[in-house]
Order: structure tokens, then sequence, then C-alpha cells
């Protein structure tokens, strides 16, 4: 079940790698490595979604490409990609478990010339990672029926980050609900414990004078 | 026949052009200074851009300070310019292609985790509408839908990441109040101790001396 669902994402890869070139579509981003050091990026994911991403070393200077390594790791520390002297490359996963997915880069060696290095990130999960050629092979559509699935895919991944958002809202609402129980009750005990502890300071030193003959 | 061809090109081609542009969104900690750079493929797409601020590494030292983002065109013009902001939201249109630069600078001493948004809205079909006399204004409708989603997805991450550091403000300040109470408590304790102690010792000085 995991080598097909291994082979799917594989091929999936594939046409997405063929399907780049044609339609030209990069939302991606450019990091500045510097020399030494790690640079990573995270994002917060969900359960159960899965996640492509692509990176290239980006260089004005076409006879030597600085190489880097990619380290990708899941939130509870398992490495779902390492990859070390790269000028370019892929990763895709789904993920197990909600939480920061981390991303991280360095620099492999020395590096010639000004020290930084840029790295172009495509990083695409959900929704974005979906591969229509493939839909739209398997259900012969294409055209406006094409791009209506598309929309809706996209009205259904808004749906579900609304859902979840609601979730978190009342999270937050609960919390601020205890705290505000909280801030009372302590607020409370502390005057409690004056009150107590200069009854009892009272009393110790009433007994201590009197012990003393003063009063 | 041939129109349907044609007809079928022009889908096409506008499906070409009028790719999906997804959101893309990353979150990275900060120490002094960051830059990202982002490659506007045409001229006049409107850029959308936002980051939030979730959360800054210290633990008592609560501070309201931002940080700032100076958003630079292709040839080194200053595009935007935002300081000490906590989270933003803007968009723009770009007036040359290329590669606009995203600098953010964090002028507090503590690490910041920033998550940052950018967007790129394309509107092709406003090019094609004078040019093509068989264009589809069904495929129109749907580009513009499209457009309207994806700007939809962008503030829905931003909103996300606002209720993010709206989550761990309010986990703080939850602990905040039981550490204050209990600190609370030891202080009075402590200070009626002392108090106690200090008179003890300023009358049995006082028995001394008057017994002697």
């Amino acid at each position: 079940m995991e080598v097909r669902g291994e082979l799917v994402l594989v091929c999936i890869l594939g046409v997405l790698i063929c399907s780049c070139n044609f339609f030209m579509v990069s939302e991606a981003v450019w990091l500045n490595l510097p020399a030494s050091g790690t640079k990573c990026v995270s994002e917060e994911i969900h359960n159960n979604v899965v996640v492509l991403a692509d990176y290239v070393v980006v260089s004005d200077n076409h006879s030597h490409i600085p190489t880097i390594s990619v380290k990708v790791t899941s939130p509870y520390g398992n490495n779902l990609h390492l990859k070390e002297n790269v000028t370019q490359g892929q990763f895709a996963f789904t993920t197990h478990e909600a939480g920061s997915y981390l991303a991280c880069f360095w620099v492999d060696g020395h590096v010639q010339g000004s020290g930084d290095v840029s790295v172009n990130i495509d990083w695409k999960t959900g929704i974005a990672a979906k591969d229509w050629d493939l839909v739209a092979r398997k259900e012969k559509i294409e055209g406006v029926e094409l791009e209506l699935r598309k929309l809706e895919g996209a009205v259904e991944a808004i749906h579900e980050n609304l859902l979840y958002l609601k979730t978190r809202e009342a999270e937050l609402r609960f919390v601020s609900e205890v705290t505000n129980t909280r801030v009372a009750l302590f607020s409370l005990m502390s005057l409690g414990v004056c009150i107590a502890v200069s009854a009892l300071q009272v009393w110790h030193l009433k007994r201590y004078f009197q012990k003393k003959k003063l009063i | 026949m041939g129109i349907a061809l044609k007809g079928y090109f022009v889908v096409l081609l506008l499906a070409l052009l009028s790719s999906p542009e997804a959101v893309f969104g990353i979150r990275f900690v900060i120490d002094r200074e960051e830059c990202f750079s982002h490659d506007v493929k045409y001229e006049g797409d409107t850029v959308h851009v936002s980051f939030v601020i979730v959360k800054v590494d210290s633990s008592w030292h609560y501070s309201d300070d931002g940080v700032d983002l100076v958003v630079k065109g292709p040839s080194g013009d200053q595009i935007h310019d935002f300081r000490d902001k906590i989270s933003e939201k803007i968009d723009f249109v770009a007036h040359q292609k290329g590669v606009h630069r995203f600098c953010f600078t964090n002028k507090s001493p503590y690490h910041e985790t920033i998550d940052f948004d950018v967007h790129v809205g394309h509107f092709s079909y406003y090019d094609e509408h004078a040019k093509d006399e068989h264009f589809q204004p069904l495929m129109e409708q749907i580009s513009k839908l499209e457009e309207a989603l994806y700007n939809i997805q962008f503030e829905q991450h931003w909103l996300e990441a606002q209720t993010d550091r709206q989550a761990i403000i309010n986990d703080a300040m939850s602990r905040r109040t039981i550490h204050k109470a209990l600190f609370e408590s030891a202080a009075l304790v402590g200070a009626s101790v002392l108090q106690v102690y200090l008179l003890r010792r300023l009358f049995e000085r006082k028995l001394g001396m008057s017994r002697v």
C-alpha cells in the first residue's frame, strides 16, 4: 500500500516536472543563504496534506554553481528528506501529523565571490500541489470543466480552512475565559494570603510582647 | 470545425496565461535582517504581501516593537517602507516586471518568528479582450472568480497567522496570572516575616538597654 502510494507520488512528481516547463507556473521565493550557517523556513501544515517542493540554486556565474545541502524534518523530528552537495532538487511527502515542518538549507564548502547564495524555493501544499493533468486525463475532462473543477477544489480548501479557523477561535475563547476566572480566583487568593499573614503577625507579636511583659 | 478549434486554442491559451497563482506562505526566524526576492513575471500584476510576527523569543519582556519591511522593485527603487509593524497586509501594482526584494529588519534584541506571504495576481484577459473577437466571456468570468478565490486564500492565511499570534499571547497571559499570584503571595509572606523579625530585634535591643 505504501509502495503504491510512493509510486503514485513519483508519477505525480514526474508529470509535474514535465508540465513545469510547459506551464511556466512558478510561485517561488528566493532565499539568501549566507556563506556559513543554516537558513530554515517552516510552515504549519495540517494532517494528511500533500506537500511538493522544488529548490534550485540561482547563480549568475555559470561556470561554478555553489552547491547546497537540504534537510526537511517533521514536527516530531523525523528526517523526511536529506540531500547534500546538490544544486537543485525536489521533495514530496504526505503529512502524517499536524505541526510545523521545517526545511533547512546550508552552503557546502566555501563559496567564491560575494558569499551570498540565492536559492529559489517553490513550495506547494494541499490544493496547490494537486496534479490537475492527472485528474483531467483520468476523468477525461478539459477546458471549462477542468477550470471549474479547479475552482471547486479551491473552494473546498477555503471551506476547510474556515472550519479550522473556527476551531482555533473556539480554543482561544476557552483559554480567554479560563484566564478570566483565574485572574479573579488568584486575586482573591492573594488577598486572602495577605489578610491571613497579617493576622498571624498581629497574633505573634501580641504573644511576644505579653511574654516580655511589655503589655 | 474551424471556429471550435480556434475556441479550443483560445481556451488553452487562457489556461496557459491565467495559470493559477497559488498562495505561498512561509515562516522563518529573523535575527537581524532577512531578505527575500520574488519574481514578478508580468508588468501590471497586483502583488499582495502580508506578514505577521507570530512570536517573540523572550519569556518575560513583552515589547510591542515590530519589524521594518522595505519593498524594492527590480531596478532598486523603493516601493514601500514600513517601520515597526507587528502585522501588515498590502497590495500594490508592479510597474516593472522582474525580481522584487522584500527585506525585513529586526531592531529588538530578541529573535522573532515571522509568517510571510506573497501572492501575485495576473489578469491576462485584459490584454486578450482587445485582440480576440472569439473571446469567451465564460472564461473571463472564470478567471475573475479564480482570482477572487486566491485572494480569499491569501487573506485566510493572514488570518490564520494572526490567530496563531493571539493563541500564543493568550497562553502566555494565562501562565502569567498564575506566576503573578504565586510570586505575590510569596512576597507577602516574605515581607511579613521580615517585619516580625525586625520588630523583635528592635524590641529586644530596647529591652536589653532598659534592663541594663
